[in-house]
């Protein structure tokens, strides 16, 4: 198997010839003796040895991502093959050579030109001002970025695969040959066609390049966005526990020689959770049903014994409603006061109005007997109620008492008074 | 009511299981208890008991809880009936493991007196409704006796809203058989018709309503 081709650590320069020469099996120095003699024939070998230097990693950088990913590929030079195992301080040695090897190729590459046009070629100067500036930009930004996200970008941008590295080449050429055209254009100003072309080429080379890039960071964005949502939600659960379940069983702790208020924190404490699991945000309307429940919800807390509701259809709240909500409230206090237990409140709502059963399992009272002064039963119940069109029956035996409810609704059509 | 009840205990927590244990009557034996839905279905096909005792949610399995263990015991149906237990108060729960064949739903929070009362029912055949159930049946079905219905499964009788009603109101079965002036087996036949009702009909409500109480 051939050496893969990997800049070489044994450098004069970037490590180029030697990484060359062991991929090609030939003696190094044959190697260096080809490049320099290709620099001579019109400054080849350095456009070359650039190449390969900007394109080929060193064992290094191939060491560090060796293990992930394929590795760089060279249209069919064949970049495949195993990692190879380096001695770790070569790369400083390289760096540090970095500088002058730079310098001393922009000087090589002036020479090559004047050596070229001495021996006859000609070299359109106007030319190379343009050309020189664009390499010497993407140098410079290129070595701005750091190696491992000089290694991220080449990722993002496919530049490891070969497809994705073609298009990136292609669209540098066309950036370049864009941004060419655009300076020298100032010979030929009145084509206007030539102009467009150019810059048509400078936005699809730019745009090719980018494309890939801009995708990914957009998704980028998208995971981050979806993190954070998750993030926010957790934290928000976190909180909510913290401030009522945490809370509620250092209570219940604390309380815990009343058998009372251990039912009472722990029945409230059941409801605000259920609440907050189950119930619809969307279905918190403010309705008939909501009502009811708030009622009864505060009165379990109050007394401490367990109020249940059931809730069959909703109706939304009017002013007749509101004084059926009032009586209801009567009606379950009075349970929770004199009967005590489990309470069960059913309620059934729709457009004919609305009904509320209040059931107890107390003794239960003699409806007849209550005392006129009473006010509880007759003016909250009975008055009340009557007063807004609706109806109580109270039925009350030694097995317990319900109060019925009844309220109708105004119809849409009868005139409101 | 006199003889042996066999049930197996499925609920994953434990402290629930040994507390439930506990408060059961004395004519109720446990046989097996189980923690997940494999341990539920491999213990069910062993002991064969007369009753499980079934949460609703379950770890292990695909996810499906107690209507997967139920699922997952079918050909027993028969000879084995399935209680549904759970601190769930959402329609979706309860109605998915009653559609999956279960005799009836309590809530967790009631009494081991209570409990005992819905297990000998369940044994007996019967179904064992609790208010909250009862006014789902009502929500889903609708309180008004309509005969424009297309089939018989997808709305309840007079009669059958009137129980419905009374038990959403807190009612025991007895107390129901007095109010409507009927035995307490014709009230346990009329509640027996609307579980059957609520596990066969494929009136669109039905679902809607649950997928919407789910969904909003």
């Amino acid at each position: 198997m051939k050496a893969p081709l990997l800049r070489s650590n044994d450098a004069v320069i970037a490590g180029v010839c030697a990484g060359l020469a062991a991929h090609l099996g030939i003696s190094i120095r044959a190697t260096r003796i080809g490049m320099a003699a290709l620099c001579l024939a019109g400054g080849a070998g350095v456009l070359l040895y650039g190449w390969l230097w900007l394109l080929v990693p060193t064992t290094e950088e191939r060491r560090r991502r060796g293990t992930s990913s394929p590795g760089l590929r060279l249209g069919t030079t064949g970049l495949a093959g195993a990692a190879v195992d380096t001695a770790p301080e070569v790369t400083a040695r390289a760096r540090a050579g970095r500088r002058e090897a730079l310098i001393g190729a922009a000087l090589l590459v002036v020479a090559a030109a004047f050596v070229a046009q001495q021996l006859g070629a000609s070299i359109q100067w106007g030319w190379v001002l343009p050309v020189g500036a664009v390499a010497v930009g993407a140098v410079l930004a290129w070595s701005q970025i750091d190696e491992s996200r000089r290694a991220g970008l080449m990722d993002r941008a496919g530049a490891i695969q070969a497809g994705g590295m073609a298009r990136l080449i292609l669209g540098l050429v066309l950036v370049m040959v864009g941004v060419l055209i655009m300076v020298s254009g100032s010979i030929s100003w009145s084509l206007t066609w030539s102009t467009l072309l150019a810059t048509g080429a400078v936005l699809g080379g730019v745009g090719l390049v980018l494309a890939p890039w801009a995708l990914k960071f957009w998704k980028d964005l998208e995971a981050e966005r979806a993190g954070r949502i998750r993030e926010t939600e957790r934290a928000e659960i976190a909180a909510h526990l913290h401030d009522s379940v945490l809370q509620t069983l250092a209570l219940i702790q604390n309380r815990a020689g009343s058998e009372h208020d251990v039912v009472r924190l722990a029945r409230a404490q059941e409801r605000e959770l259920r609440s907050w699991l189950y119930a619809d945000t969307a279905r918190q309307t403010g309705n008939f049903a909501d009502r009811i429940k708030a009622v009864a919800a505060e009165i379990e807390d109050s007394y401490g014994h367990p109020v249940d509701v059931v809730s069959v259809g909703d109706i939304p709240m009017s002013p007749r409603q509101e004084v059926m909500a009032q009586a209801a409230r009567e009606a379950v206090l009075n349970a929770a006061k004199h009967a005590g237990g489990t309470i069960s409140v059913y309620l059934e709502a729709g457009p004919f109005g609305s009904e509320v059963f209040v059931r107890d399992r107390g003794r239960g009272f003699d409806v007849d007997a209550v005392p006129a002064d009473r006010m509880g039963i007759r003016e909250s119940l009975y008055n009340r109620m009557q007063r807004h069109g609706g109806t109580v029956i109270i039925r009350s035996s030694t097995e317990g008492t319900e109060v019925k409810l009844r309220m109708p609704e105004e119809k849409s059509g009868e005139p409101r008074g | 009511m006199a003889e042996e009840i066999s049930v197996v205990v499925v609920d994953d927590h434990a402290i629930f299981r040994s507390g439930l244990r506990a408060d059961l009557d004395h004519r109720i034996t446990v046989l097996a208890e189980a923690a997940t839905v494999e341990e539920a279905i491999a213990a069910i096909h062993q002991h064969r008991p007369r009753v499980v005792l079934l949460d609703v949610h379950l770890p292990g399995g695909i996810g499906g809880g107690g209507a997967e263990v139920i699922a997952g015991c079918t050909q027993l149906l028969g000879a084995t009936s399935f209680l549904a237990l759970s601190v769930s108060d959402s329609a979706e729960d309860v109605v998915t493991v009653i559609r999956a064949g279960a005799r009836g739903y309590v809530t967790k929070t009631i009494s081991g007196t209570e409990i005992s009362a819905a297990v000998f029912r369940v044994a007996s055949g019967d179904a064992v409704f609790s208010p909250r159930l009862a006014g789902f049946v009502l929500d889903a079905f609708g309180t008004a006796a309509v005969a424009s219905v297309d089939s018989e499964l997808d709305r309840l009788s007079a009669r059958e809203l009137e129980v419905m009603r009374l038990i959403a109101r807190g009612y025991s079965y007895k107390e129901v058989a007095r109010e409507l002036f009927i035995s307490i087996k014709t009230v346990e036949t009329h509640v027996s018709a609307v579980l059957r009702k609520l596990q066969l009909s494929s009136r669109h409500e039905l679902t809607r309503w649950a997928a919407e109480r789910r969904l909003l």
